[in-house]
């Protein structure tokens, strides 16, 4: 069977030619795939928060400034290469809407904006993206083909 | 001295919760019993402390649908609450009210979404109550909202919205016994840590 690894809420796994990592039930966080397919290298990142503030609690995975700027070093270390990096992004819902709270689920939509600038910013393709809407996303990534599965709830799978 | 974080409360502040678990999970009782016409009774709640990963693991699966109803807190309190409801406990309040029972959450229509809001609403008010009148403040409540969807997206809310404060959630979970019938119930209480102190001080718990 192919090996399959979880990645948990503010946290981050790579691997490497085969197997498959998946992260579940991705609400107002954000799953990032970043893959390598020159060396069939691929990370999967699940975080929280749009960015740090101070020094932050020592979990570089929940924010997606540091946690991007970890990753990267991780993978960087194992050959891949930011040029060559596609990135795939799902999450970010807003699962309840509260009258009069505007503030109150924005933190997906922030935490959208986040991941993309911070993306931009380090060169690396956003190739595609399932985000926003008011439901929840479990997201998986094939290391051997760098595709990318989003299951929900009473939706069709879709693959990015 | 003050809390900064949910785990750094003592054996009085957590007293403290349970009591307030307590009385809010006899009104909620009280409260259903009248609304389902049935004799409701409740065990002792227990308040629990965990992580998320721990929290998400204690109520189910990440990827098990779930019913649950938001209120967001404000006033001298501040904060979400938030109430879980699952197939058997929906199927006990939609027989009661509606006598309709489902087998999916597929099923249930805006009516029998907006009854079962209403139930959550009615069980969370239960406890801000038993939270305000024990500590004699004022906290105003929004207008509930209702998800069915992924645990783990739902429980996703209460965690990135004090995301800067805390890594650990407080949950209150008891057992109802309505007609015969044991069914779980699993409340997240989450004030800010701001207010949680404002709580404990004013009830003249000192911390450490």
């Amino acid at each position: 069977m192919d090996k399959q690894i979880t990645v948990g809420i503010a946290d981050m796994k790579f691997a490497r030619q085969e197997g498959t990592l998946i992260t579940y039930a991705l609400g107002s966080c954000i799953g990032i795939s970043l893959y390598d397919p020159m060396i069939k290298l691929g990370a999967l990142v699940h975080i929280m928060l749009p960015e740090v503030y101070g020094t932050g609690d020592g979990n570089a995975f929940k924010y997606a400034d540091t946690a991007l700027t970890e990753t990267f070093r991780k993978i960087e270390i194992m050959g891949a290469r930011k040029p060559r990096l596609v990135a795939k992004i799902a999450g970010g819902a807003k699962m309840f809407e509260l009258q009069g709270n505007s503030t109150l689920g924005n933190i997906g939509a922030r935490n959208i904006v986040s991941v993309k600038q911070i993306l931009k910013n380090s060169g690396v393709r956003l190739a595609a993206e399932d985000v926003g809407e008011n439901y929840a996303r479990t997201m998986s990534v094939d290391i051997t083909t760098g595709a990318v599965k989003i299951r929900t709830y009473g939706r069709a799978e879709i693959v990015l | 001295m003050k809390i900064r974080r949910y785990d750094e409360m003592n054996g009085l502040g957590l007293d403290l919760i349970r009591e307030i678990g307590s009385i809010g999970t006899g009104n909620s009782a009280t409260a259903l019993s009248s609304m389902l016409g049935k004799s409701v009774r409740m065990t002792v709640p227990d308040v629990q402390i965990l992580g998320y990963n721990e929290a998400i693991q204690f109520l189910g699966d990440p990827e098990e649908i779930v019913a649950a109803v938001l209120v967001k807190m404000t006033g001298e309190i501040n904060g979400l609450m938030l109430f879980i409801l699952k197939l058997d406990f929906i199927n006990e309040v939609l027989s009661s009210v509606m006598h309709k029972e489902i087998e999916d959450y597929y099923q249930l229509n805006v009516l029998e979404t907006s009854a079962l809001e209403e139930i959550g609403n009615i069980i969370i008010s239960s406890y801000v109550n038993a939270m305000s009148t024990l500590s004699e403040v004022t906290i105003n409540l929004s207008v509930p909202d209702i998800a069915v969807n992924m645990l783990g997206g739902i429980l996703s809310v209460p965690m990135v919205e004090f995301g800067y404060q805390t890594d650990k959630m407080m949950m209150i979970s008891g057992q109802f016994v309505i007609g015969g019938k044991v069914l779980h119930s699993d409340l997240l209480m989450m004030p800010d840590i701001e207010s949680l102190n404002f709580l404990m001080e004013k009830l003249g718990i000192t911390n450490g």
